[in-house]
């Protein structure tokens, strides 16, 4: 654990890896079968985090914006934008439900979303995201948290077999299916709550729907209270577990800051083994714990030598730290796009909250840059190894199907970065 | 320095051939059911590609997080190219509060301190518009500070479509720029390129040709341009509108203001090159000129027939849909046709009167415009049979269930279509697609649904 810098020195962002808490509360919505994310501001944000989104996953995204107007942004409380937008909405395609949220425009005029969402005779989940507030994984969170509290019902009773996942934004959908997976492998029932994993995985439908394919289902978040677990991934997704407590005191909540490497991987096992005493552990959980045992000694020399650079969201570069440092890899810098309280405990040399411009300066400290597709400039220019991570990928097919988790992606993981370090050392002893 | 443009005049745009009809497609926004960019984006869209000057975002990190780095506009600038870096005053909820003039500021001064550009352009965004924040008066101050042009952007997104936000680049740049330098040298053959944003290299495609033919593109708006260039454009003889109608009430003006006269032209495609490069030299009025011209088209004409051979051979009989918008509607449908592909659609939806217009006169009586692609465009391949559909990845489906070659062109393109070589890199694309076996494969029925 080193130096954590939170404030940044400078008036501006250069070169940002920030994004905003509009496009996080959307994506959130989107991991909700046929749910439209209603942007409520002006089109531009909206557009953005279509264009946005549709290169990160290359799959349709589904997204529709209030589009607020200079007349409307001036005169109007948001009424007239959000209760035409729910007609026009409904008239074309038949949503099971609107995630309504705002941007920097709407917060700033002060509409009343809550009040204007009271008004309306539809399925409708609504949350304040301003993005000159937070960041990606804030507005993935204050969505979840809404769709629990404005949807969930109450109740007393819990299924012991049934299991709650709050994954945190950072997590592609292919990990979201390997952790429901690992759960079902030890007998529970897993629901989560966005899930992606079932919506922007990168599977063929049968047809182009205008609204999002898979997904957690509306009927099955109105059901969450009564799983007898609940399991947050990321600080992030902390909130989120005791609004669901809320709703059902006698649930059991667990929260693990990431899912990433061995230590945490035998915690989650411990518990899932304490909670469901009974089950044998299967046979493949067993294999996969000793190959990322292996790729550990196997990665060790190469990882051992390098040092790392990891860029991103906070729980994300958290587990990223993590699974790094275990086989001997040496983080130096952690670049994190927003403040969070789990930046103290990140394993690096150093901990930034900042911007591009900032790896750029201490471009000496660091071998090899894990971090979203804006770091390809940086790496090109100074001859630095590059695993692409987070948000947004558009240079490479196939990100969605990227697992980095427990213990098989753990293994995945480790081998990737590795084989781009030993890549890397070998080209620049070329020249 | 600047004066806010007036968005009404904007909106009625004298020069759009449509004006004269009631409505404006320029500006129509239905809540819940529009798509497309906003102002603030088309601005940057026109202005972005100037490589030496810093592009300011003055807004939180909505504006600019989600739009850096997505366009490839490449220049031959050899300082920073400030196009591929993103610059933002990211502003926090205390600036909503109190103002983000004093950040603003203390941005601006830090830019200069570390990047020196030839200027900063500051972009105004829908919060800081709101709040009221004074960016004229900023950038007055640091013009005067620093002595190199602050240029004020206003186009928050609320105040309109990209299309609009586009015009008001392009009038940021009339009003604090054009006219505020003298050229070094002039000749009886400068041009201004206006609306060619070199995305994927497209410009450089044809201003080698340009060049041989002793034209000389005096200052383009804004592909591969200089501030410095720009500063002296209202020396050219003539503005060369490229594609975008967008800007067309800023060369309007500089006709009124500087007496340039204007065409616009499209470079995709054979006949779109050939007579883009006649026009020209046309209007530069001068026949030796013209004559070298006619030279040039016939010899890069008979080069690229020959190259296109091959392809000619293999597209025979085929016919295509195109779906996508704007003038790609019509000037990809020309190019096809180049290559002896028949265009039996093409999708008009969001095209504006003017790209309607082109669209028809290209496709002729039998081809449907389609107003309504999404459903129309299956029916059509029914109908005609067609062999490839040109869409954005929405419609790959349709293909995939018609078993159609598919070729993506609205994703954020990485070649250039652009001039006689574009057409044959665009062969070269339909070829692979057409041959790809792919989407005849990847809709096979998987062995549990036989
Ligand atoms: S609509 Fe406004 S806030 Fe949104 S991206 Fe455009 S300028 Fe920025």
């Amino acid at each position: 654990m080193g130096e954590v810098s939170r404030k940044p020195g400078k008036p501006l962002q250069v070169n940002p890896i920030k994004l905003s808490q509009p496009m996080g509360a959307a994506l959130a919505f989107l991991g909700v079968n046929q749910c439209m994310p209603l942007m409520h501001g002006a089109l531009g944000c909206a557009s953005f985090t279509k264009v946005f989104l549709t290169r990160h996953f290359s799959e349709p995204i589904a997204i529709q914006t209030t589009a607020v107007t200079d007349i409307t942004a001036i005169l109007d409380g948001g009424d007239y934008n959000i209760v035409e937008s729910v007609k026009n909405i409904t008239a074309k395609v038949a949503p099971k439900l609107i995630g309504l949220h705002t941007t920097g425009l709407t917060e700033t005029k002060g509409d009343d979303i809550r009040g204007v969402a009271a008004k309306i005779d539809f399925p409708l989940v609504h949350v304040n995201t301003p993005d000159y507030e937070g960041g990606l994984e804030s507005g993935w969170a204050l969505a979840t948290r809404a769709l629990i509290r404005q949807l969930v019902r109450p109740t007393d009773q819990v299924q012991p077999d049934k299991l709650v996942l709050l994954p945190h934004v950072g997590l592609q959908p292919i990990e979201v299916e390997k952790i429901k997976e690992f759960i079902a492998l030890f007998g529970f029932e897993a629901l989560a709550l966005p899930d992606l994993s079932t919506s922007l995985d990168g599977h063929l439908g049968h047809k182009q729907g205008a609204l999002s394919g898979g997904g957690i289902e509306v009927d099955d978040i109105e059901n969450l209270a009564d799983a007898a677990l609940v399991i947050s991934i990321g600080a992030s997704m902390r909130d989120c577990a005791q609004a669901l407590r809320e709703k059902n005191p006698a649930m059991s909540v667990h929260h693990f800051d990431h899912l990433h490497g061995l230590e945490v991987s035998d915690a989650l096992v411990e518990l899932l083994m304490q909670k469901m005493p009974a089950t044998e552990i299967h046979p493949g959980v067993k294999r996969w714990r000793m190959r990322l045992q292996d790729a550990m000694l196997d990665c060790h020399f190469a990882l051992g030598q390098t040092r790392f650079a990891v860029v991103g969201e906070p729980d994300q570069v958290a587990g990223l730290c993590q699974a790094l440092t275990e086989a001997g890899g040496r983080v130096t810098l952690a670049l994190t796009t927003v403040d969070a309280p789990q930046l103290a405990p990140i394993k690096a040399t150093r901990v930034l909250v900042g911007d591009l411009e900032d790896a750029e300066r201490l471009h000496e400290d660091y071998d090899l840059i894990i971090g979203n597709f804006h770091c390809e400039a940086l790496a090109l220019r100074y001859h630095k190894g590059l695993v692409l991570r987070g948000f947004p990928n558009w240079e490479q097919v196939g990100n969605q199907l990227k697992n980095d988790l427990l213990y098989e992606g753990g293994a995945y993981f480790l081998c990737e970065v590795a084989n781009a370090a030993d890549h890397q050392r070998r080209h620049e002893a070329k020249g | 320095m600047a004066k806010k443009p007036k968005i009404k005049d904007l909106l009625v745009e004298s020069a759009c051939s449509h004006s004269a009809a009631k409505k404006s497609a320029c500006n129509t926004q239905t809540p819940g059911a529009t798509t497309g960019g906003c102002a603030f984006e088309g601005a940057q869209i026109a202005l972005f590609p100037y490589a030496d000057a810093a592009h300011l975002v003055h807004g939180p990190i909505t504006c600019l997080g989600a739009s850096w780095e997505t366009r490839a506009t490449p220049t031959s600038h050899r300082g920073h190219d400030f196009t591929q870096m993103g610059f933002t005053t990211a502003i926090s909820t205390n600036d909503v509060v109190f103002g983000g003039e004093e950040k603003l500021r203390a941005a601006i001064d830090y830019i200069i301190e570390n990047y020196a550009p030839q200027a900063v352009f500051v972009y105004a965004t829908c919060v800081t518009a709101l709040i009221g924040d004074d960016i004229d008066a900023v950038c007055r101050q640091a013009q005067s500070t620093y002595g190199i042009p602050m240029i004020p952007v206003h186009a928050p997104g609320f105040v309109g479509s990209k299309n609009l936000g586009s015009r008001l680049g392009g009038e940021a740049v009339l009003a604090a720029l054009v006219g505020t330098k003298e050229p070094e040298v002039r000749t009886p053959y400068d041009i201004n390129l206006i609306g060619e944003y070199n995305v994927t290299g497209d410009m450089w495609q044809y201003t080698p040709l340009l060049e041989e033919l002793g034209i000389r593109v005096l200052a383009t708006l804004s592909g591969d341009g200089r501030i410095a260039d720009i500063r002296a454009a209202h020396r050219a003889r003539l503005n060369v509108i490229v594609c975008a109608k967008s800007l067309i009430s800023l060369t309007r003006k500089m006709q009124e203001q500087y007496g340039i006269p204007f065409i616009s032209l499209s470079f995709y495609g054979k006949r779109d090159t050939s007579s883009g490069l006649l026009a020209i030299a046309d209007a530069l009025g001068d026949e030796d000129l013209r004559e070298r011209t006619r030279t040039l088209v016939a010899r890069e004409e008979a080069w690229l027939e020959e190259k296109l051979a091959p392809y000619r051979r293999l597209f025979e009989g085929k016919k295509a849909i195109l779906n996508t918008g704007g003038n790609k509607s019509w000037s990809i449908a020309s190019a096809l046709q180049d290559l002896g592909i028949e265009v039996v659609a093409t999708s008009v939806r969001k095209a504006t009167e003017d790209d309607k217009e082109k669209a028809r006169q290209y496709l002729g009586e039998s081809g449907v415009l389609m107003t309504n692609p999404g459903t129309e465009q299956a029916k059509i391949i029914d109908q005609t049979g067609a062999h490839l559909l040109l869409a954005g990845g929405r419609s790959l489906y349709t293909a995939i269930k018609k078993r159609i070659a598919f070729i993506d062109v609205n994703q954020e393109k990485k070649k250039s279509y652009g001039g006689y070589q574009g057409l044959l890199n665009l062969a070269e694309d339909i070829k692979n697609a057409l041959e790809n076996p792919v989407f005849n494969i990847v809709a096979r029925r998987a062995p549990w649904e036989k």
